[in-house]
């Protein structure tokens, strides 16, 4: 009978990775379909809905403050929270010229100086209530380029100069289009496949990240035992939350607010490949600590790691507007970044191993015993 | 219920304009612009053009893919001719990290394909590449700090292609002189308005093909008609010069982008011809200033078939050129282009087919 016992814990083992390697590819067409959907801040709700369309059906969804969506895994009382970002930076409508022309604002401020620049000449897409409308943003024809206008409108580019052109000739027919203020605007969702098993593409960072958090529920989905958990993808954490001093991203102090974590793992997005000192692509995620001392926390995730065979890379780095809210003791607090090639440019590079272990790791955790 | 349906198509076929019951510019230019063929590297663009001509076209190609038609004979002799070469880039070098360099040029802002993707034509096949922003990129200066940029050029700019050795570079296939062009995206405004790469010049490409396709041999009589597709007008008309060698026309029509400034960016000074009204006749470019006698033949063409056209001057030169000095008359045909050199030519498809339909009229009718 023992015997008996033995072999099917086997055979459910046995299926239980079978699962898992089916888990293995499916991550990479969640991250291909979330990728197809545009979120910036203040607008996430279409990527909200696609997450919450490919969530396992036996795990009930909560609607939290801000368009914050999550799902609460079962066990034992005392809140984890796992975290991940619902927006990307992007830019907005801001106007409407006589002409039909789009004129454009950032729902937050940018990522880094240049993130406006690579709107110059390039295709993008207006999300709007009546759907997807294409246009382009404005250069300068090159056979009419004098060194001035050179200097002011392609060096100098900026929102101020930014028009997007969506082949109409007056604000009416650009209103009979769907065009209202404030209507998403981002790059179209082009992903370029590279050698290595890598993956380009606009924001496919945050939405890989977002994945792997789908692919967590996934894993979870009919299990019991292990701590209860929260899993989280937050709006409005590029919004940094107003006052003095460090500034908190909104979406992640409503959280806060919302379950009050015990511990909380913040999966953020790391710049890396960028030479000394920065995480290297294919390293694996990245543990990222306000100081490096060891924690509870820390030792699960290495263990975690460890246990479910995927590298780890460690960076101690001040906390991130995400970690912020949650750093107060004598709550814990760590971020498992994902490290990201060309962050916070229209190619984004991620390595699938990296997804993958990030994934792993972060199944690993929630088994029972995982997070102890 | 037949004879219904008869004379539902009867009505249909009678509100169709004769372009748009014919034409296939605009399906042609939606394939041949996806068509990889930087100067110098025309072949795939050629084989395309000679793949769809009408076999009783006795059509030749030279050893720099050059392509080209001649039907009738005697006087005077018509010489159509459209470029197939398209901007881009020539790899120059591989560096040990495996990061590809190009060689100057480009001919496109290089700030428009910072941190986007490109692909390379290799002997085995296209390789996804991505142009590496700049170095510090996304460095935030220091409070007071002013940040000298360093320009972007294509001299400065390295390809990332996923893989971090010169020896795993090589084995993708990548090798010194393969070219590179920016990944296209359609941008379709609406049905019959795009935006893409390389619309200069593969929108002349298919006028041209398509109305070679519609072209009645019998219409040309007592004159001489050539169609040519020729290279290398981006890198300095030497196609052009090539052909100049053995056709000698009275008449040339080089078929090119008219730089229209209508944009939002531009002065509408000169060479404000809107996208959508119709066909170019480009009077004065920078390389060319056709007689107004010719112009006025043309025009008058065009106005007889009820053709939309329209009459501007603007900057950037043409193939038609280079024939000048043999003795003939250069007439560029075009349609308005917004945004030339760029990542997001804009085309619309009435033009395209008035330029077909103007092509096959000159055909027709010149004298």
């Amino acid at each position: 009978m023992a015997q008996r016992g033995t072999k099917i814990v086997a055979i459910v083992l046995l299926l239980g990775g079978l699962a898992g390697a089916a888990r293995a590819a499916d991550i990479r067409t969640v991250t291909k379909e979330l990728f197809q959907v545009p979120s910036t801040t203040g607008n996430e709700e279409m990527l909200a809905a696609k997450v919450r369309g490919l969530l396992p059906k036996e795990l009930p969804v909560e609607t939290a403050s801000l368009g914050t969506i999550a799902v609460r895994l079962g066990g034992a009382p005392g809140p984890t929270l796992i975290l991940a970002a619902l927006d990307g930076y992007g830019h907005m409508v801001s106007g409407i010229t006589p002409e039909g022309y789009l004129t454009l604002d950032r729902p937050v401020p940018p990522p880094h100086p240049r993130f406006d620049g690579y709107l110059l000449g390039q295709p993008v897409v207006i999300s709007t209530a009546k759907g997807p409308v294409q246009g382009v943003v404005s250069q300068p024809a090159m056979h009419l380029l004098t060194p001035e206008r050179r200097k002011a409108l392609v060096e100098g580019f900026s929102l101020e100069t930014a028009f997007i052109d969506i082949g109409v000739r007056s604000e009416k027919e650009a209103r009979a289009k769907g065009i209202e203020l404030l209507d998403p605007v981002t790059f179209p969702a082009v992903l370029t496949e590279l050698p290595g098993q890598q993956w380009a593409g606009t924001s496919l960072g945050v939405k890989a990240a977002a994945a792997a958090l789908i692919a967590v529920a996934e894993g979870w989905a009919g299990r019991v035992g292990g701590d209860e958990t929260v899993l989280a993808w937050a709006a409005q954490t590029k919004f940094p939350a107003r006052g003095r001093g460090a500034r908190p991203a909104v979406g992640a102090a409503a959280a806060q607010s919302r379950w009050q974590p015990r511990r909380t793992i913040v999966i953020d997005v790391v710049a890396a490949g960028r030479g000394d000192g920065f995480p290297f692509p294919g390293g694996g995620p990245v543990l990222i600590q306000a100081k490096d001392e060891p924690s509870a926390l820390r030792r699960a995730l290495e263990a975690a790691a460890a246990a479910a065979g995927a590298p780890l890379q460690v960076l101690t780095a001040p906390g991130s507007p995400l970690a912020l809210p949650f750093a107060a003791p004598p709550s814990e607090v760590i971020t498992l970044a994902l490290p990201v090639r060309f962050l916070n440019t229209p190619s984004e590079v991620v390595a699938l191993k990296d997804l993958e272990a990030l994934r792993d790791i972060l199944v690993r955790f929630l088994q029972p015993g995982g997070a102890k | 219920m037949i004879k219904r349906a008869l004379l539902v198509l009867l009505v249909l076929s009678v509100g169709l304009s004769p372009a748009a019951a014919q034409s296939k510019a605009w399906d042609i230019l939606r394939e041949i612009v996806l068509v990889p063929g930087v100067s110098g590297h025309e072949g795939p663009v050629a084989d395309f053009i000679k793949g769809r001509l009408p076999a009783g076209f006795k059509a030749e190609r030279d050893a720099m893919s050059n392509v080209w038609f001649t039907v009738g004979s005697g006087r005077p002799h018509i010489l159509f001719v459209a470029h197939s070469d398209e901007l881009g880039w020539t790899i120059d070098r591989i560096t040990p990290e495996g990061r590809v360099r190009v060689k100057p040029g480009g001919g496109i802002l290089p700030q428009t394909i910072e941190a986007r993707p490109v692909l390379i034509h290799t002997a085995k096949g296209d390789v996804a590449g991505i142009v590496a922003p700049r170095p510090g990129y996304d460095d935030r200066p220091s409070q007071g700090e002013v940040q000298e940029e360093k320009p972007f050029t294509a001299e400065s700019f390295d390809i990332f292609l996923g893989v971090s050795t010169e020896a795993e570079a090589r084995a993708l296939g990548v090798a010194e002189g393969d070219t590179v062009t920016a990944k296209k995206v359609l941008t379709d405004f609406a049905p019959g308005l795009m935006a893409t790469r390389a619309v200069d010049d593969r929108a002349g490409c298919a006028a041209l093909l398509d109305a070679a396709l519609r072209l009645k041999p019998e219409t040309i009589k007592g004159r001489t008609v050539t169609f040519a597709w020729d290279v290398q007008e981006e890198t300095g008309l030497f196609g052009a010069a090539e052909l100049a060698k053995t056709l000698k026309p009275d008449y040339v029509f080089a078929i090119d982008t008219f730089v229209s400034t209508d944009s939002p960016l531009e002065s509408k000074r000169f060479g404000f011809l809107p996208v959508g009204k119709g066909a170019v006749l480009r009077s004065i470019d920078s390389s060319n200033v056709t007689p107004k006698t010719e112009i006025a033949k043309a025009l008058a063409i065009a106005r007889r078939r009820g053709i939309p056209i329209q009459v501007g001057n603007s900057r950037g030169g043409n193939d038609g050129s280079v024939f000048l000095a043999g003795g003939a008359v250069d007439i560029p045909l075009s349609w308005p282009g917004s945004y030339a050199h760029s990542l997001i030519e804009k085309i619309d498809r009435r033009d395209l087919e008035a330029l077909t339909d103007l092509i096959l009229a000159i055909v027709s009718d010149w004298k």
